[in-house]
């Protein structure tokens, strides 16, 4: 295994700038996920460090060597795709050989190498079969065979469990998570989906308009967002993101609504704010963080009941405050009807503020 | 409730099934009707001419007689054909000229495909110009060819004098050794662009995905075409050679238009020979026999091409 350094990358196409100035490290057997929307840049970065595309500027490092202008072949790597890019042609067996008859390798270490891991990923009955004999998880389980008997120093992963059902998805998730674990490989994971990032990765690097916006565990980049698209990005349901305007009343600083109510802010928040270059304030709470009450209690905001979702051992209330849609989360004993007048209450400890301007985190110092 | 036994439901269901066949019928009569001119026209151009084509087969038709006062000689004509040195003449000739123009069509139009599925400047271009031998009609072509191929006028056999590479102009079309390749070399132009446009509409179907996937594998440009483009293309390959052979197989314009069959049956195929037979030397019944021959021929050509079709769906669709 090895670690893969990314310096300054840059991707063009003419005038347009896929990927920009993206600086990574990977540390050896690290898992980190690729994440972002579509057209954010990571499965054009992740394309660059297979060398399927050649960058416009910046380096990459694969273990101690600088494999810029290396053919994909030669940076001792394996990739596993979205459709599983199994050749339809041959069977089971002679598509984990193929990696390995392109290297020359003798047959009968083909031979072991092919059965060792069959064995490994559990489908040794399968060897036999065409791909279009397999089901989903199957064949992706057979892509992910075809870049284990590699052997190489960095896997790398184009949102592989894309084309699953749900249900599938999860049960692979997990496969590979085991297989990272198993393996102490270095695995790059282009996906869409924060949840499998948050759910399998040891860093992930949030992406968006070809720039690096994030690169921490998933803990700290859940907890602490950079800026408002990392906030909205990660986590399910979103972020709340709700505009207001910094004021002071009384010596004491607030953030007013155009809707009249106001929130008075702790010593600590207050502080944040005091350092904004700007009086537009967005106050940023997840939905664990807000607390619905059915009567005004100090400190609460009146709102209306948008809709009401009960999924069992929760159920989401949705609300309006000045224009932005809120998410709350509440036991399900509690009962609250569309269009009810309810309270809001934020934590404060627990709450983001960014700049309306720049759209960066708000920090006390 | 009744209780059936096996047998009374076994005879119940067929019961139901044939009424169930009758009422499907009955519940689409409109289709039927709307489907029923062209039905009848059908039979009138093609099942009736069929029919009697093997009718006259079996008739000796010798010429200045009454087509109505033909001889009937069982399957004589069938004989003569078999044992005639001309039919094996033709059918080699045939055969020579199916496969050669088939295969080298193919080859050559490939080949077009795969170097104007790369991106470059000009390939709009190039690839409008390879398609005009395809588009222009084969009567055009064949006296263009005519006049190149001319020993006295003829292009190519000024050029080779000009180089020195031949005392006089050579007889290319007039001589019994040169004909025929020579007629095939014109039919491969003129089809060599069907069988590109074919594997060109293939290659746009080979997935991006499954060459890159190669290419990290460690595959080079030949063993990607080999492992990945190449196995993907094979239902497309398929049909473009069998729908070239049918065509060469039933080819007319070109042999007839430069040579006629000539010189002493050298450039002749079934058709040519048929038609000869049939409208130059009005032996209708032996002209008959060997259209059902060929007919026998072609059908069992088309069998296989609607087995490669139909064997395109069994594997989802890819082509």
């Amino acid at each position: 295994m090895a670690h893969v350094v990314l310096k300054d990358l840059v991707k063009t196409y003419g005038s347009f700038k896929a990927v920009n100035n993206v600086s990574l490290t990977v540390n050896d057997g690290e898992f980190v996920a690729l994440v972002g929307p579509s057209g954010c840049g990571k499965t054009t970065t992740l394309n660059l460090v297979a060398g399927l595309i050649p960058i416009t500027s910046g380096d990459i490092v694969i273990g101690d060597r600088v494999v810029n202008d290396l053919d994909p072949k030669d940076r001792d790597i394996a990739m596993v795709f979205q459709n599983y890019a199994l050749y339809p042609q041959k069977s089971v067996y002679k598509n984990l050989a193929f990696p390995l008859q392109m290297r020359r390798l003798p047959k009968e270490e083909i031979d072991r190498k092919v059965r060792e891991a069959a064995r490994v990923l559990d489908m040794t009955e399968l060897l036999e079969r065409k791909p279009r004999e397999l089901s989903g998880g199957q064949q992706q389980r057979v892509a992910l065979g075809r870049a284990l008997v590699r052997d190489p120093s960095v896997f790398l992963m184009d949102e592989p469990l894309s084309n699953l059902d749900a249900k599938l998805r999860v049960q692979m998730r997990s496969e590979i998570k085991r297989f990272h674990q198993d393996l102490k490989a270095t695995i790059i994971y282009v996906t869409h989906d924060q949840l499998e990032a948050v759910t399998m990765a040891d860093r992930m690097a949030v992406m968006n308009g070809g720039y690096l916006q994030q690169y921490d565990s998933p803990a700290q980049v859940f907890a602490h967002p950079v800026n408002m698209f990392v906030a909205s990005f990660v986590g399910s349901p979103a972020m709340s993101l709700v505009p207001l305007e910094a004021s002071t009343a009384n010596g004491k600083s607030v953030l007013t609504s155009a809707e009249g109510w106001s929130l008075e802010l702790s010593p600590h928040n207050a502080q944040k704010v005091a350092k904004a270059k700007t009086r537009k304030i967005v106050l940023g709470a997840r939905h664990s963080t807000i607390k619905l009450h059915k009567s005004a209690v100090p400190g609460s905001i009146p709102a209306k009941a948008y809709t009401v979702e009960p999924t069992g051992d929760v159920t989401f209330v949705q609300a309006f405050l000045s224009g932005a849609l809120v998410n709350i989360s509440m036991p399900p004993t509690i009962a609250v009807a569309p269009d009810e007048q309810i309270w809001l209450e934020f934590d404060q400890e627990r709450m983001h503020l960014f700049d309306g301007e720049t759209e960066m985190a708000l920090k006390a110092h | 409730m009744t209780i059936l036994t096996g047998k009374a439901e076994a005879h119940r269901r067929l019961q139901s099934d044939k009424s169930g066949m009758l009422r499907k019928i009955w519940s689409h009569r409109a289709d039927y009707a709307y489907v029923l001119p062209a039905i009848v026209v059908m039979l009138i151009v093609i099942a009736y001419p069929v029919y009697y084509t093997i009718e006259l087969s079996f008739f000796n038709t010798p010429p200045g007689l009454q087509l109505r006062d033909k001889i009937f000689t069982g399957l004589d004509n069938y004989t003569a054909i078999l044992k005639s040195p001309v039919f094996w003449k033709v059918t080699s000739n045939t055969l020579i000229w199916t496969l050669a123009s088939t295969l080298i069509a193919f080859v050559l139009g490939f080949a077009c495909a795969l170097a104007l599925h790369r991106d470059f400047a000009g390939r709009g271009i190039l690839r409008a110009i390879l398609i005009i031998p395809w588009v222009i009609s084969a009567v055009a072509a064949s006296y263009i060819w005519k006049w190149i191929y001319h020993s006295d006028f003829g292009i190519i056999g000024a050029v080779l004098v000009g180089l020195g590479l031949a005392d006089r102009p050579p007889n290319f079309i007039d001589s019994v050794s040169t004909v025929l390749p020579s007629l095939i070399v014109v039919n491969i132009w003129r089809e060599f662009p069907f069988a590109m446009i074919m594997m060109m509409a293939g290659l746009q179907t080979v997935p991006d995905q499954l060459l890159r996937a190669a290419k990290v594998d460690g595959a080079n440009a030949w063993q990607r075409f080999c492992h990945v483009t190449f196995p993907h293309l094979r239902n497309v390959s398929t049909v473009t050679i069998l729908l070239l052979a049918v065509a060469n197989f039933n080819s007319f314009i070109i042999p007839w238009i430069m040579t006629g069959g000539g010189p002493s049956n050298a450039s002749h195929i079934w058709i040519t020979h048929i038609y000869e037979l049939a409208f130059g030397r009005q032996r209708w019944g032996v002209a008959s026999a060997y259209s059902v021959l060929l007919f026998m021929i072609v059908m069992s050509l088309g069998y296989f091409y609607v087995r490669a079709l139909s064997g395109n769906e069994r594997k989802d669709g890819s082509v």
